[in-house]
């Protein structure tokens, strides 16, 4: 009796009722879910393969081409220059890279993803996060295998050893993180895959080489050394380096973070503007 | 509680110079299909991104399922479904994938939302195609996961604007009868569309939109018997001989409505016998006539009566 009672009130409720049963997703949750979105493309692994191979053949490249920069002016003695190099790649790989948080926003406002998630009730700030988060994770992966690549090519042996050098990777993961946000910024105001590409490689491709990433700036001319040691890179160059080297300097290391977090906040702001825009 | 699912009074939004609405009043009862109809640019897609919050309004006010679109934005979100005129769906995702995510972001358990991501692939008879990647579906299926991609969360309002544009007979029709199925069921929908058989077939009450501005509103009925008119539809042989039979049909005191170059005319009429009338200026400008009907009013009339009047 009981249950023929109650059975008809359980299927006569309002199907409406289930929806609000639901009752919202957390902001944590909201991330979770959002970031295991976009982990759907790692699947796709020539993407990481070729993120992998390009940094891979620069290192070839310049670790033959700029040898001589061993015994250029202000280059510190007794150092290989691979080990020299290595953590400077760390940081540029990373910063590269991250204009994919950009390039996947703005193909995510262009594609017509985001209109919806417009019009559920979560925060934009949750799929900007998202982003980021993924971006960090992928950036790790790329870095890693990027690093194990130079150990077995290249005999990467620097004399911070596995704690020095884990910790530049670190440090080249927060600046990588940072500058997503300001892609991200820009992607949503740029919106289109094509100039975001353009504007990555206009911005980030001067500030690689106008930094002490490749050479000393005492090797440089003047006009480029005053370029070089403005440059935020060359402050994560340096605290990268200064911790692979296991020659730990907090200046570098600090005004790293410090920028990077400034440029992360700035960008953070900007981009939760500008995904609002229709 | 009230039982208006969306009230908007006076909602004005203009884009720089352009004002895409001009105090704009509109309401919905619970349970009701209201169609918007008006030609492209008339602001129809506008109040729709209004009312779904995706843009904030310029004057006015608004509520959807009684929260405040400006000041309660997150709870008209969590009771609202919009398909828009283009697919919102992720493509280098499955279809199955993507409803699945709608749900988890709405709260849903794994268990739930995996429930109910196939259930509505059952409904839009693409459960067979809910493993494969978006980017291989065909419009029209992309279309109908769009639709329920909205109705994931249960919603109390459902936004469908112009859903059916760019559909195949067979699957219009079969949106019509899953719109009529969530109407039973106590859903309240706006539709905006430019098809006035969709209107007319699923609307409960219409509002005509032009320039912005609403210059017509009730039910299909009420619109036809006041506005649309009977109309005498008249082919001339020849396009050339236009300008005489409009002046002719002037003078009958008629108002004929006639676009430029075209053969055809269209009369509106009041008595019975003003066929004979019509007939009689026609032969007064001695223009030859390749076809003539008498129409009853239909949903187009009235929307083309108003669409003159306000271009006029």
């Amino acid at each position: 009796m009981t249950v023929a009672t109650t059975t008809p009130q359980t299927n006569a409720a309002p199907p409406a009722a289930a929806a609000r049963d639901w009752g919202g997703s957390s902001y944590p949750s909201q991330i979770w879910v959002l970031t295991g979105r976009s982990m759907q493309a790692l699947k796709d692994k020539r993407m990481l393969i070729m993120s992998v191979v390009q940094p891979l053949i620069m290192l070839t490249l310049f670790s033959q081409v700029f040898k001589g920069m061993a015994f250029a002016p202000g280059f510190p003695q007794g150092v290989d220059y691979i080990d020299y190099l290595m953590p400077a790649i760390l940081v540029t790989t990373g910063s590269q890279s991250a204009m994919w948080a950009g390039a996947g926003l703005a193909t995510d406002l262009k594609n017509g993803a985001l209109a919806r998630f417009r019009t559920l009730p979560i925060s934009m700030y949750s799929l900007l996060t998202a982003r980021s988060v993924f971006d960090a994770v992928r950036n790790t992966i790329q870095l890693s295998l990027l690093l194990v690549g130079a150990v077995v090519l290249f005999g990467f042996n620097p004399a911070g050893g596995v704690f020095g050098t884990l910790a530049a990777l670190l440090l080249a993961l927060i600046v990588g993180w940072g500058l997503s946000w300001l892609f991200m910024a820009l992607g949503t105001w740029v919106r289109n895959l094509e100039v975001m590409q353009m504007i990555g490689m206009v911005a980030v491709f001067p500030l690689m080489f106008a930094s002490n990433a490749f050479a000393p700036v005492e090797s440089m001319p003047g006009w480029l050394q005053a370029i070089a040691s403005v440059n935020p890179l060359s402050y994560a160059i340096d605290g990268s380096r200064s911790l692979a080297l296991g020659d730990l300097d907090a200046g570098p290391i600090l005004w790293a973070l410090l920028i990077s977090g400034i440029i992360a906040s700035g960008g953070a702001l900007a981009a939760g503007r500008g995904i609002r825009k229709p | 509680m009230t039982d208006l699912m969306i009230d908007a009074a006076d909602v004005s939004k203009a884009f720089g110079d352009v004002k895409a609405l001009d105090g704009v009043s509109l309401q919905v009862p619970k349970g009701t299909v209201t169609g918007l109809l008006g030609h492209n640019g008339a602001g129809k897609t506008t109040l729709v991104n209004l009312l779904t919050t995706v843009l904030p309004l310029d004057a006015g006010g608004a509520t959807v399922a009684g929260h405040d679109v400006t000041t309660d934005g997150h709870e008209v979100r969590s009771r609202i479904g919009l398909t828009g005129q283009f697919a919102s769906v992720d493509e280098q995702l499955t279809g199955l994938h993507n409803l699945v995510l709608i749900a988890r972001l709405l709260g849903a358990s794994r268990r739930q939302a995996a429930d109910r991501a196939s259930e509505l692939l059952e409904l839009f008879d693409l459960a067979a195609a809910a493993d494969r990647k978006v980017d291989t579906y065909s419009g029209g299926m992309k279309r109908r996961l769009d639709l329920a991609a909205s109705l994931v969360g249960h919603p109390d309002v459902v936004f469908l604007d112009e859903p059916t544009t760019g559909l195949d007979p067979t699957s219009r029709l079969g949106l019509w009868e899953i719109v009529e199925k969530l109407v039973d069921d106590g859903t309240t929908v706006l539709l905006t569309t430019q098809y006035l058989e969709e209107a007319d077939r699923l609307a409960d009450s219409i509002t005509v939109l032009s320039n912005g501005q609403v210059v017509a509103a009730g039910t299909a009925a009420e619109l036809k018997a006041d506005i649309g008119q009977r109309t005498v539809a008249i082919t001339l042989a020849e396009a050339a001989a236009a300008p005489e039979a409009l002046a002719a049909l002037r003078r009958a005191g008629f108002s004929p409505i006639h676009d430029e170059g075209r053969r055809a005319m269209t009369i509106p009429v009041d008595a019975a016998n003003a066929l004979a009338a019509v007939v009689r200026a026609l032969d007064d400008a001695n223009a030859e006539v390749a076809e003539l009907a008498l129409h009853e009013p239909t949903l187009d009339d009235v929307y083309l009566t108003l669409t003159h009047q306000a271009a006029a």
